[in-house]
């Protein structure tokens, strides 16, 4: 049988346990980096929403 | 942050206020942007025939341009028409409440003056009203911004906002760019 010249596998574990482990681990930063992902995207647009409201609109006076 | 359905949930729930607070501080600056600081949508149902309208007793050439009513108003009758806005050039005074009627006689036209809040559209039929008080002096453009024709992108006019000390009308109330009285 010849040997692949590359690994089979990304991670070589021992065992299932330590694989799953190692998946878990990682699952635990998802929600938290969605929330980074999506506070900093709202956070930019909220306060380009301020600005114009604040710098733009306000100033150019009443009108109705 | 173990990853199970209580976590889900409460993630959830922080994300859902933190929109839900987002959503009331937009509104809360709409609200106050009405109420406070008198900045709404332009609205005025008035109707006016628009194939009379160089007979009526508003829109007549002659009483276009900016007048001073006797009780105080300023008031600038306009008229636009493809393609230009009759008259092309209108003097208001800075810091002062003002109003603008427009109407039109043929196609959909809109306005809006650069710079301010000022932005309505013109419908054949209907006088187009706009309450407001310039905070900056200058000659601000005021092009049509609703695709009227071939000529639309040349149909433009100048708001002449001059301070009110320079604001000085001439008999019956009238002011025009070239008169500054």
């Amino acid at each position: 049988m010849i040997e692949p010249s590359y690994p089979v596998t990304a991670h070589d574990y021992s065992s299932d346990a330590e694989e799953l482990g190692s998946l878990e681990d990682a699952l635990e930063e998802a929600p938290r980096g969605a929330l980074v992902v999506s506070g900093i995207a709202v956070g930019l647009l909220m306060i380009g929403w301020l600005g114009m409201y604040f710098l733009v609109f306000l100033p150019r006076g009443p009108v109705g | 942050m173990a990853i199970n359905e209580d976590a889900i949930l409460k993630s959830e729930l922080r994300w859902a206020i933190v929109v839900g607070g987002i959503v009331a501080v937009i509104l809360i600056a709409i609200l106050y942007a009405a109420l406070a600081m008198h900045i709404n949508p332009p609205s005025n149902r008035e109707y006016v025939d628009p194939k009379t309208l160089h007979l009526s007793a508003e829109f007549t050439e002659a009483n276009l341009g900016t007048r001073v009513d006797p009780n105080g108003q300023v008031v600038a009758r306009l008229i636009a028409t493809q393609f230009e806005f009759v008259p092309n050039c209108i003097v208001l005074p800075a810091r002062t409440p003002v109003t603008m009627r427009i109407t039109s006689p043929d196609v959909i036209h809109g306005l809006l003056v650069s710079g301010t809040n000022v932005n309505t559209m013109v419908i054949p039929g209907y006088v187009a009203q706009v309450h407001t008080t310039f905070t900056k002096t200058g000659d601000l453009l005021m092009p049509c911004h609703e695709f009227c024709g071939l000529g639309h992108s040349q149909m433009m006019a100048t708001v002449r906002v001059v301070p009110p000390a320079a604001f000085h009308p001439g008999p019956g109330g009238r002011i025009a760019c070239g008169n500054r009285g």
